[in-house]
């Protein structure tokens, strides 16, 4: 499992998250077990870079 | 002494005198009744002419209880229709007095079962809080291999979770009790690549995860807090010893139980009840708040101490106490269907649901565009979301909603394909022909009930694509 952020001309920065080859899009939800493993992931000290929807 | 009859009697005139009493038969007196005491033994059943004793002959109150024999009175003595609910008294009918099988439907009145007449601590539905119990419902798909990390993967609401212990593939069986338990599929899991010493911190189980307002009926935490019983039908080729767990994720609580395997590759049914834990209450919210866990393997980190068969805060070495390792060969396997968890000592029937009912619960937490039995994915147009205009615009901006059919537990995690399968793409159109692996302009325009694709300054005509939605626990 992999995380980036997506800057979307419209709308609100999103995050993507990237699983077994399945790209997906988390909400920003504490309620969501996906955002709440970006939270983790990111506690753990790393850093979700830019998606490249074209490095998929 | 001499007895001084009347003179000229009409027939049938009646005479006393002390005791006695006699009667004209129209030429002499004959006498009829005598009150004189009667000694004990004197009435014997032999001196009873048949038919002499008849109702009008034996007074209000003369019969009570004591006078008639243990077993006197037996069903061939007893008129149709002579006992009425007005001649029993209260409480004098208990459960100890009713032979097994004596209540059949016939004996049962129309109208006469009401609900008032039902327990207080009854629930007559709802009783199961495991969703798909009867893996009736996958709508990830029906097999997958090469398993080695945790997931939901085929049947909708069960997570397989495993931790560096093995690989493994998950299938949707029609091996089922269906001649005991009316189940049409299982759930299996297979071993195939085996890991017969597995480190301390390594683990194989299967759960389902469950929110907390759905729990509110075990009372959790309250002084009259209910007991959890836990139906199962499991079919393994390891015998031996097992342990399923209840855990309580608000509180850091935990309790498990053994069960065993008793038979390779037979399906038995197994029933745990829990006990009851008056210490911290589940969360009426949508949170997880109770996970009930099948053990398959288990590293010593779980399996160190002594196993907790009551609640207490969650001690991780007594979890797995004794749990025989799935994992230990390859082809080895374990399937469970007809699952069920429900308040109380009493472990009901199964509570079959129609396919429909069930879908609908486990939408809350997964849906997709695709129909069922299409796995996500799949390279398919039906089912699609879409939006589209004339050809030949310049600009073509659009947002096609899907509207989930169920709202869901929170936002859900969407993930976007085209008609051909590729993730986080979309399909165009123009002039009768599509385009695959077009990348969106934006994609998580989501919330509870719907989500979005966006496309912005695109020369076509149109866009669509499939998806699907998670909220799991």
């Amino acid at each position: 499992m992999n995380f980036f952020i997506s800057n979307p001309t419209i709308g609100e920065p999103f995050i993507v998250m990237v699983t077994n080859g399945t790209t997906s899009f988390v909400p920003s939800d504490p309620a969501n077990t996906d955002y709440q493993a970006y939270l983790a992931w990111v506690a753990e000290g790393n850093t979700a870079e830019e998606w490249n929807p074209d490095a998929d | 002494m001499p007895i001084d009859f009347p003179n000229s009697p009409a027939n049938g005139a009646t005479f006393s005198t002390g005791d006695k009493t006699w009667q004209f038969d129209g030429v002499s007196w004959v006498l009829v009744a005598s009150n004189a005491s009667i000694g004990n033994s004197a009435i014997t059943e032999a001196k009873i002419a048949s038919g002499a004793v008849t109702a009008d002959k034996i007074g209000a109150l003369a019969v009570t209880t004591g006078k008639i024999d243990s077993n006197a009175v037996t069903a061939g003595k007893i008129a149709s229709n002579a006992v009425t609910e007005g001649k029993i008294d209260a409480s004098a009918v208990t459960s100890a007095k009713i032979a097994a099988g004596a209540v059949v439907e016939a004996g049962i009145a129309a109208n006469a079962v009401t609900t008032g007449k039902l327990g207080t601590d009854v629930q007559l539905g709802y009783r199961n809080v495991v969703i798909n119990g009867a893996m009736q419902i996958a709508q990830r798909g029906t097999s997958v291999s090469g398993i080695t990390t945790s997931g939901y993967r085929t049947v909708d609401r069960f997570q397989f979770q495993v931790g560096t212990m093995g690989t493994w593939t998950q299938t949707v069986e029609t091996d089922a009790p269906f001649a005991a338990a009316g189940m049409n599929k299982s759930v299996k899991v297979l071993c195939t690549t085996a890991d017969a010493s597995p480190a301390a911190g390594d683990l194989v189980a299967f759960v389902q995860r469950i929110e907390g307002q759905n729990l509110q009926q075990f009372l959790k935490g309250a002084d009259s807090a209910k007991q959890f019983t836990l139906t199962f039908w499991v079919k393994s080729n390891v015998t031996g010893t097992y342990i399923a767990e209840l855990l309580d994720a608000d509180n850091t609580r935990q309790v498990s139980a053994a069960y065993t395997v008793s038979a390779s590759g037979t399906w038995e049914k197994k029933t745990i009840t829990f006990p009851a834990d008056t210490t911290g209450a589940f969360n009426n919210d949508n949170d997880t708040s109770l996970t009930v866990a099948w053990w398959l393997g288990a590293g010593t980190n779980f399996t160190s101490g002594t196993l907790q068969t009551t609640w207490v805060s969650t001690v991780t070495a007594n979890r797995a106490v004794g749990q025989t390792n799935l994992a230990a060969a390859t082809n080895n396997y374990w399937q469970i269907t007809g699952v069920q968890l429900e308040a109380g000592s009493v472990a009901t029937p199964f509570e079959f649901e129609d396919f429909s009912t069930t879908l609908r619960k486990c939408e809350r937490y997964f849906e997709k565009t695709y129909e069922q039995g299409v796995n996500p994915a799949a390279a398919t147009n039906v089912g699609f979301v879409g939006a589209g205009g004339p050809d030949g615009v310049a600009n073509f901006y659009a947002f096609p909603t899907w509207r989930y059919r169920t709202e869901k537990r929170a936002t859900p995690t969407v993930t976007i394909y085209d008609i051909a399968g590729n993730s986080a793409r979309i399909t165009t159109w123009q002039s009768g022909f599509s385009t695959n692996n077009v990348t969106p302009d934006n994609g998580n325009w989501t919330n509870g009930t719907t989500a979005h694709a966006v496309l912005e300054n695109g020369a076509i005509s149109g866009f669509y694509y499939q998806a699907v939605s998670s909220a799991e626990l």
